[in-house]
Parts: structure tokens; sequence; C-alpha cells
């Protein structure tokens, strides 16, 4: 189905979810970008560059999906302030170590590759053509987080509990900004555009049983919808920190912008 | 945790034999993949694989490098037992 055959509720829920998971691949690229130089080894900051490099391709792929709104993605890439940002809040401020990174890949880049899988397998035609690539692409960041999560686990306790540390802050908003309980949540899979969010976290919790269990983990409870939820922006309120905006934006370049 | 060498060979189209294009260091096969992926990613490969280097086993020569027991960057130029 295109965009226009969706009813108008689906169609506004659509736009949203659309830009959510664009602006939250934006920030990731951000945050890995963050790594280039502090990784632990030279193969581990050009894998982390990479990454950087395809979550700004997906994010500029899902962007162009807003042309099907009659949205211009040129101004919503470069013209938004931060309090405008849909983006997942655990990516507002910098991962605080490598530990931090690890952890981001694993369950930030994890649930939102898994939301976009139910995105891909929905009824929504640009998501059926587009998204197959970048899971495709995804599955060397989930290799690499997965392949560094067992060396943390099995190494140093101090390297354990800081990556326990950073799964446990992260894992809540991650669940909740990418695979929300909410109303429109359920609208978007009534219509056929998403998998269900019970469906979804279940798939989660799964794949992430093994890795916090090596981490010596309790199983993480379903977060509830946090009282400050904006259904408008897809999560808490808050906004990412304003030097990551400028960064997304390209504020310095915009003299040379060639768009 | 120490890291072994594993070296890096791909092709771009079947019909082509596979050819060493680099190295990377890393501490385990699952890394090794991804490393390779990721730095060697200018192309648009048919195939990628990683061999690490102490697995392969020298046939005529003692002296180059895929004859080492590596364990780090340069390896060692020298085969145990012979």
């Amino acid at each position: 189905m295109n965009a226009r055959e969706f009813t108008p509720e689906v169609r506004e829920a659509l736009q949203r979810l659309i830009l959510s998971l664009a602006d939250t691949k934006r920030l990731l690229g951000i945050r890995y970008s963050d790594w280039l130089l502090g990784a632990p080894s030279i193969e581990s900051g050009i894998a982390t560059a990479s990454m950087s490099q395809d979550e700004w391709g997906h994010a500029r792929l899902l962007y162009a999906m807003l042309k099907d709104f009659g949205v211009d993605p040129v101004e919503v890439e470069h013209s938004r302030p931060p309090a405008e940002y849909c983006s997942a809040s655990c990516l507002d401020e910098p991962f605080a170590d490598w530990a931090g990174v690890v952890a981001g890949i694993v369950v930030v880049d994890g649930t939102l590759s898994l939301a976009l899988e139910g995105f891909a397998a929905g009824a929504y035609d640009a998501a059926r053509r587009r998204i197959p690539k970048m899971l495709a692409e995804e599955a060397f960041h989930r290799d690499f987080g997965q392949a560094w999560m067992r060396r943390i686990s099995e190494g140093a306790e101090e390297g354990r509990q800081l990556l326990a540390a950073a799964v446990e802050s992260m894992l809540p908003d991650a669940v909740t900004c990418l695979l929300p309980g909410d109303d429109e949540a359920e609208l978007l899979a009534g219509a056929g555009v998403t998998v269900r969010p019970a469906d979804a976290r279940a798939t989660l919790a799964r794949r992430l049983a093994e890795p916090i269990a090596a981490l010596r983990m309790e199983p993480a409870a379903d977060p509830p919808l946090p009282a400050d939820w904006m259904a408008s922006r897809r999560r808490p309120t808050g906004e990412p920190a304003g030097d990551a905006v400028e960064r997304a934006r390209g504020d310095r370049n915009r003299a040379l912008f060639v768009e | 945790m120490e890291e072994a060498v594993y070296d890096v060979f791909a092709r771009k189209r079947r019909a082509e034999p596979l050819r060493h294009i680099g190295y990377v260091d890393a501490t385990d096969d699952a890394l090794a993949r991804v490393y390779a992926w990721k730095t060697y990613d200018e192309e648009n490969w048919f195939e990628m694989c990683v061999v690490r280097r102490a697995h392969i086993i020298p046939v005529n020569r003692i002296d180059g490098p895929y004859a080492a027991r590596a364990t780090g960057r340069l390896g060692r130029h020298a085969v145990e037992g012979r």
C-alpha cells in the first residue's frame, strides 16, 4: 500500500513512526562517530566509522519516505530545533565509554533493527522496498556488538559491571521509544503497518536473553510508558544535546550545501 | 585477550579466484569477520573470507608471512617443529 491508501489517522501515525526511526538512526550515527578515534583498536574504530556511515545512509533513506506525506525531507533534516527531534532518549547524550558503545550497538541498534524488521514486513510499500538492504547491513552491526559483548562479559569484572550498567540504563528507553506500547503503536499494528508491540517486545526479550544472562543481569521487566511520554514525538520530554543536533543538521556547512 | 592476525581474501565476481586483499587483527573469528567486511568495504565484493594466519600450513617456504605462527601484526617468522 502507498501512503495515500491508509486512513488519515494511520497516515499521521505512520509519518511519526518514520520520523522517529530516521531521527534515531541519525543520532545513533552521531553517537558512533563520537568513538571513531577512541575505540580500543584500529579495526574496531574503522568498524565504528563504517557503522556510523551506515546509520546516516539509513536515516537519509527513511527521511526520503516523508515525501510520500508531502513533507520536504531536506527541511526536516536541516532545519528543526532539538526540541522537535523524535530520537530515542537514550541517545540524547554521548556514550560514556566503550562499554556504552557496545550497549548502544546491542540494545539500541538491536531494538531499532527489530522495529525496522516489523516495518519492512508490514503493508507500507516503501518500507518493504527500502528496509531489507538496511537490515542486511545491520547484520554486521549485530555481530560486532554481540562479539564485543561476549568479550567484555568473559573479561575483567570491572568491564562486565560497566557494560551491565550501560545496558540497564539504555534498555528501558530503547524499548519504550522504539517499541512503544501506546495507542498509536496499536493503531499501526492494526492497520498492518507494523507488528503488535507486545509481540515485538517478546522477540526482543528472546534475542537479548543470552547477552543479559552473560552479564549476570536479571531479565528486564516490560517498561511502562513514562508519565512525560509525548505521543507526538514518540519519546519522553527532553531533547538531544545541542551540539549533536548542530552536527546532524550540518550547521557549520550550511553555506556549502549542494542539495 | 590476545589478538591474532586474520588474512582477508575476496573476489568481485563468481568467475574470479579469491585473492588476498589484506589482514586484520582480532580476538576471535566473529570480530575478524566484521573487521574484514568493514575495513575492506570499498568494493562491492561477491565473496569475502577470513583465515586465521596461524591456521595456514606452509608448503614450500618457511620464510614467508603465511609460514609464521603469527600472534601479532607482523607475525613471527618461524615455524615451530620444523
